[in-house]
């Protein structure tokens, strides 16, 4: 049995261009959590090329001890070479949970690392609570309506966290923690990687706006886009968004596509008309200042986020509170 | 070139979900669609077999009765065949799972390129295709926005969606593993033709209890209906007044003039 005081905590930092993703301190934030639960100590992994700017960032802002993992042939952050040097790290020093970004990268070399190791992996985890005595980690399933709370009986856990769910966390001491560096040689052949920016830019008049009209998958038929545009004529200094299903499908541009993968706003009103409030859409408009969903089905997880909730179906309701709004306005 | 394509049935996003007596899953549900990933990965297999007949598509579905339905789907959208990992408890199985029943079916046969969704839309993991390719021992490349198989050098060219706005742009070299992400295609409808097919095609089922591999213990202990995070006031009456009683909210906190 480990003591307490020999019970780890890994968090595998996420950077990109030299630069630490706040997602890594969010890891930090649900580690934290684990801790109130599960005494241990926390200890950030950072893999890279270079690393040593971004290590000494990692310990100052955060208080952490950092192991730092130089290698040379990583170039981006390629999984393959995480995967195989996290194993090695894992069979080491047996951490009880190790912590990865529930992003592309994050989620591909946490399933790695779980077949890898024998360790059971749970993916887009937003909360930790215990229910009795196990220590249960929350994640969303069926559209957002549902929360699941599960548990895993595994030496070493592997959790990979939702992007916006646990908050940035502002350490309580001064104090910074050490950085140790290693370095690694990686002999194996590696898969070509390169990264380069979409073609279409997100720069859109849309994070500017006021009032967001934002339109989902519940608009049915093309065709009913105009009502949203008519909806959003109501309001000055309004703009037209939508979710990513529309922008697939071609009806919203991609500088309209609002949330996890498109743009990210927060205007002072958002009316989202059937959209079900999934937790990629939610990432990118749930500091709006006021939000008003339309949708026809009252367990819709949008009404969560809502501050006033209208069940009905958007191809009567939209027109019913533009007739009103025309009655009104000549009155 | 012979290509398996992972799919599942989930239920629609308006269906209602209700929690069951036992607290850890869901009441039955009737009603079941495509995963809306699979269908682009689907489609995706398809568009291969477009350019090349040789091509062969299997679909496979690890599930009960609606998984019958979503491969005789895939058949009717052009699929060549279908198996079915037949699990009698309709209950929660875990991605690794899944993944486990599947890689267990891959090993005995050799297929060139395995296609999933990125993710289902009821469980949300975004697991089952890089645990595939991990049980297998394959490269994976997830959240493919874009592919093009470099037949030269027994390649596969993937764009995938690393964070918005960015792409990472991989060259993998088959047996590979792909997730597909949303957008890459627009998957076809069934056709009349192929569902006449797909009616007098016997899919494969195959008995989950005769497969077995090391598993992983992770289990739902409880399932709870979200708190809201807001105030959520639920307007009341008809539509026109409900209509009206917006309004006036809207107006009253100045959002039209
Ligand atoms: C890696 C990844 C990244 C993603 N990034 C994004 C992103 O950036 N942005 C994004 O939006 N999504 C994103 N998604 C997709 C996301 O998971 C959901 O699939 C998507 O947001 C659902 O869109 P929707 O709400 O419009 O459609 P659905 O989930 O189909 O919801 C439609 C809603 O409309 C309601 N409805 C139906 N008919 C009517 C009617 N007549 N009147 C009123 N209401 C009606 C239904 O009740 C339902 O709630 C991403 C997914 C993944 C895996």
């Amino acid at each position: 049995m480990q003591k307490d005081s020999e019970k780890i905590i890994y968090i595998v930092a996420e950077h990109f261009e030299n630069i630490i993703k706040p997602v890594t301190y969010e890891l930090v934030a649900c580690a934290c959590k684990i801790k109130k639960f599960y005494p241990a100590n926390i200890r950030v992994i950072i893999l890279g090329k270079e690393t040593e700017k971004l290590s000494f960032e990692i310990a100052r802002t955060t208080g952490l001890d950092v192991t730092a993992i130089e290698i040379n042939e990583l170039a981006f952050n390629n999984a393959q070479i995480y995967k195989d040097v996290l194993k090695e790290l894992t069979e080491e020093s047996h951490p009880s949970f190790v912590l990865f970004a529930n992003t592309p990268h994050g989620l591909d070399v946490a399933c790695g690392l779980s077949v890898r190791t024998g360790g059971a992996c749970i993916a887009g985890v937003e909360g930790i609570d215990k229910i009795g005595e196990t220590l249960c980690f929350r994640k969303q399933m069926f559209y957002g309506k549902i929360n699941a709370h599960i548990a895993a009986d595994s030496d070493t856990l592997i959790i990979t966290v939702q992007p916006g769910t646990f908050g940035i966390y502002r350490p309580e001491s001064q104090k910074p923690g050490s950085v140790e560096t290693r370095k690694v040689q990686y002999s194996s052949e590696i898969m070509p990687v390169i990264v380069k920016r979409r073609s279409e830019t997100l720069d859109s008049p849309i994070s500017e706006a006021k009032v967001i009209v934002s339109a989902g998958n519940g608009i049915g038929e093309r065709e009913n886009l105009d009502l949203i545009y008519k909806l959003a004529g109501i309001f000055p200094g309004s703009a037209v968004g939508g979710s990513r299903i529309l922008v697939d499908r071609g009806w919203l541009e991609y500088k309209q596509q609002i949330g996890l993968t498109g743009t990210q706003v927060a205007p002072e009103l958002y009316i989202a008309c059937g959209i079900s409030g999934a937790s990629q859409h939610l990432a990118g408009m749930k500091g709006s200042g006021f939000i008003v969903a339309i949708n026809k089905d009252k367990g819709a997880a949008i009404f969560n986020e809502s501050d006033i909730c209208v069940v009905e179906d958007l191809k009567t309701f939209i027109p019913a509170l533009i007739e009103e709004y025309e009655k009104e306005s000549k009155a | 070139m012979k290509i398996l394509v992972c799919i599942k049935p989930v239920p629609d996003s308006e269906s209602e979900i209700a929690i069951d007596d036992s607290k850890s899953w869901i009441k039955e549900i009737n009603l079941f669609r495509m995963n809306r990933f699979d269908e682009f990965a689907l489609e995706e297999a398809l568009s291969i077999k477009d350019r090349d007949k040789n091509v062969k598509i299997d679909v496979i579905s690890v599930g009960s009765a609606a998984s019958k339905d979503v491969i005789k789907r895939a058949l009717g959208m052009g699929a060549d065949s279908g198996i079915l990992i037949y699990t009698e408890d309709p209950g929660y199985i875990s991605p690794y799972m899944t993944a486990g029943y599947i890689a267990s079916y891959v090993k005995e046969k050799s297929y060139d390129i395995i296609f999933t969704g990125v993710m289902s839309e009821d469980y949300m993991h975004g697991q089952v295709g890089p645990f595939i390719a991990e049980m297998l021992g394959r490269p994976c490349a997830s959240f493919v926005v874009k592919q093009e198989i470099l037949y030269d050098s027994k390649c596969v060219y993937a764009e995938r969606e690393i964070d918005g706005g960015l792409i990472e742009a991989v060259q993998v070299s088959l047996p590979a593993v792909f997730t597909i992400h949303s957008g890459i295609n627009k998957p076809r409808y069934p056709s009349l033709s192929n569902m006449l097919r797909a009616g007098r095609t016997e899919i494969e089922i195959i008995d989950s209890n005769l497969i077995s591999f090391p598993v992983l213990k992770q289990k739902i202990m409880l399932l709870t209906v979200p708190e809201k995070r807001r105030e959520g006031v639920v307007l009341s009456g008809s539509v026109k007044e409900k209509a009206a009683r917006l309004l006036h909210i809207l107006s009253e906190k100045a959002f039209i003039n």
